[in-house]
């Protein structure tokens, strides 16, 4: 398990200092403003968290959550970052510093109806156009092929 | 002649039909042309119909002359809502639907899925399930990378490998079918244990199996294809990743250890069975198409030995343990992981205690594995593409989700 404290002062010396760090159900998480993700998980990767395993978005019912896991190989250690966004809100890129999250940017952005910044690709990943509601909103519902051509 | 400075917007996939491929702006070069002779650059579609994509990955591919300047893959055709099909199902009802994540070896989704919920409800698992859950494992792990042996052949232009593995794929398969009832979606890693024990009969067949599978198929296989010279010119110094590309684009599995990171959840973060047991991890040095050739092979070879050696330990006593009949985690998140033969394969999991998941991410190892070929295809001829795309072993099931 990553040491809390340490983190906490490294990102304190980069000037994240509002950054909250704590051990959780889920491992360590960094809780960061969306503003500051970029900035934090550069802190993490000068502290040997080099590789971005995933990046993914949950609807919270009131925003969204977006969450960096990061790994270190040599420590063999897990960090999580999770940043709020609101509904509709701008995902600032990092694959300039994590290429991983090529991907997983497009898709998060496209799932969870959210603009992309800084990214240099920002296309659509699983979907088409055709496809008009953010598929992983809460506000989306699963219908039938039935209900569809039924409600249109 | 086209103006070779001459940017197209990227398109998207939906307007393929009416508007010509584009790469996305900074992807293009300008061609080089040949003795001074201008030339000018042909996109290609390669797929989503297209043998050697294993399945229905698109790229569009920038050519210069045979030379790729520049790729992307497009993603998406099989693109099921799995992620959110989840949300709306509950926590037992879901292993259905992971089966068919990664088709030809679902029984990894559904042990990472039933290891999330097990973390989140303290459930204990038995020793007999956790060695079965292994067991079942290594058995798939190595009917995965023998589909992926025998296609990477025939993308090579060997064809015989593939007839060969057929042969063997199936006695395997009907192992699988005699231990679970189902040859490819199994649904039989249970949250608490697993869902059959194993017959004796099943036993016996595998033990057999084994038998010629070491004694003379994985030799045949080797005579085949790893001796072959031709295979060895189209493979060695082919798409070569490097380690910091390797760990910058987030691989795993044996894309990460050809490139000579000796990385596997098995060892290093043990689950099921795996801590009570003693085996290799092989990995490459170089990175290219033949290290992780030669890491695949080496672990069938370790899978069979697995195989044998968690049929040889198979502890007595319940193969399940006492669960809720609904499923009910704590509000909270867990993320367990498990070796696929793809590589790490995620499952997070968001509960808000309710009896279906809030959120359930699913983080396929050949999604990102897959992102890697825009970065070094570029600089291929054209007919190393398919080996470089079929030596990294991609499930589009997992991948589009």
């Amino acid at each position: 398990m990553p040491d809390v404290a340490k983190i906490a002062a490294d990102l304190e010396r980069a000037g994240l200092g509002a950054v909250q760090v704590a051990e959780e159900g889920l491992g360590v998480v960094c809780r960061a403003d969306t503003s500051d993700a970029p900035r934090v998980l550069e802190a993490l990767k000068a502290d040997g968290f080099e590789m971005l395993l995933d990046l993914f978005g949950a609807d919270t019912g009131e925003g969204l959550v977006v969450t960096y896991h990061m790994r270190s190989i040599s420590l063999d250690e897990d960090v999580y970052v999770t940043a709020d966004l609101a509904y509709g809100g701008t995902l600032a890129s990092v694959w300039t510093s994590y290429p991983s999250a090529l991907y997983p940017e497009r898709e998060t952005a496209e799932l969870f109806g959210l603009s992309l910044e800084g990214h240099p690709n920002p296309k659509r990943l699983l979907t088409t156009d055709a496809v008009e509601e953010p598929l992983l909103l809460k506000s989306t519902a699963v219908r039938t092929h039935e209900e569809v051509r039924r409600d249109g | 002649m086209a103006e070779h400075d001459d940017v197209r917007e990227p398109v998207l996939i939906a307007e393929g039909a009416s508007a010509p491929a584009g790469l996305p702006k900074g992807l293009r070069r300008v061609p080089r042309g040949v003795d001074e002779f201008a030339t000018e650059h042909l996109i290609v579609n390669m797929g989503p119909q297209h043998p050697s994509t294993h399945g229905v990955l698109h790229v569009l591919l920038e050519l210069d002359g045979e030379e790729v300047v520049a790729a992307e893959a497009s993603l998406g055709y099989l693109h099921r809502g799995l992620e959110k099909l989840s949300e709306h199902r509950r926590y037992h009802q879901i292993g259905t639907l992971l089966d068919r994540a990664d088709y030809l070896s679902g029984v990894h989704t559904e042990l990472a899925f039933a290891r999330a919920l097990e973390s989140m409800m303290e459930i204990e698992v038995p020793a007999r399930a956790r060695w079965l859950r292994s067991l079942l494992c290594e058995i798939t792990r190595l009917s995965s990378h023998l589909v992926w042996m025998g296609t990477f052949g025939m993308d090579i232009g060997a064809m015989a490998p593939f007839l060969y593995i057929l042969r063997d794929r199936d006695a395997v398969l009907d192992v699988l079918e005699e231990i679970t009832g189902a040859r490819m979606m199994f649904n039989y890693v249970r949250p608490g244990g697993v869902l059959y024990d194993i017959t004796p009969k099943a036993e016996q067949m595998m033990l057999e199996f084994l038998d010629r599978f070491e004694s003379t198929y994985l030799p045949e296989y080797h005579d085949l294809l790893t001796g072959n010279e031709i295979f060895r010119a189209r493979v060695r110094d082919i798409g070569v990743i490097d380690r910091d590309t390797a760990v910058a684009f987030g691989l795993t599995g044996a894309c990460l250890r050809g490139s000579g990171v000796a990385w596997d959840v098995r060892k290093e973060r043990p689950y099921a069975a795996y801590g009570e047991l003693d085996f290799d991890i092989p990995s490459g040095s170089k990175g290219d198409c033949w290290d992780r050739y030669m890491v695949r092979m080496e672990e069938i070879r370790v899978a069979g030995g697995l195989a044998r050696d968690l049929l040889d330990g198979m502890p007595e006593g319940p193969y399940m343990a006492k669960v809720p009949k609904v499923l009910r985690p704590p509000e909270g998140e867990a993320y367990a992981s498990v070796e696929s033969p793809r590589g790490e394969l995620g499952v997070h999991v968001v509960s808000d205690g309710s009896d279906k998941p809030t959120r359930m991410r699913l983080r396929p190892p050949s999604y990102f594995n897959l992102a890697v070929i825009d970065e070094i295809l570029p600089g291929h001829m054209i007919a190393d593409v398919v080996a470089v795309i079929g030596s990294i072993d991609i499930v589009l099931g997992e991948i589009d989700r």
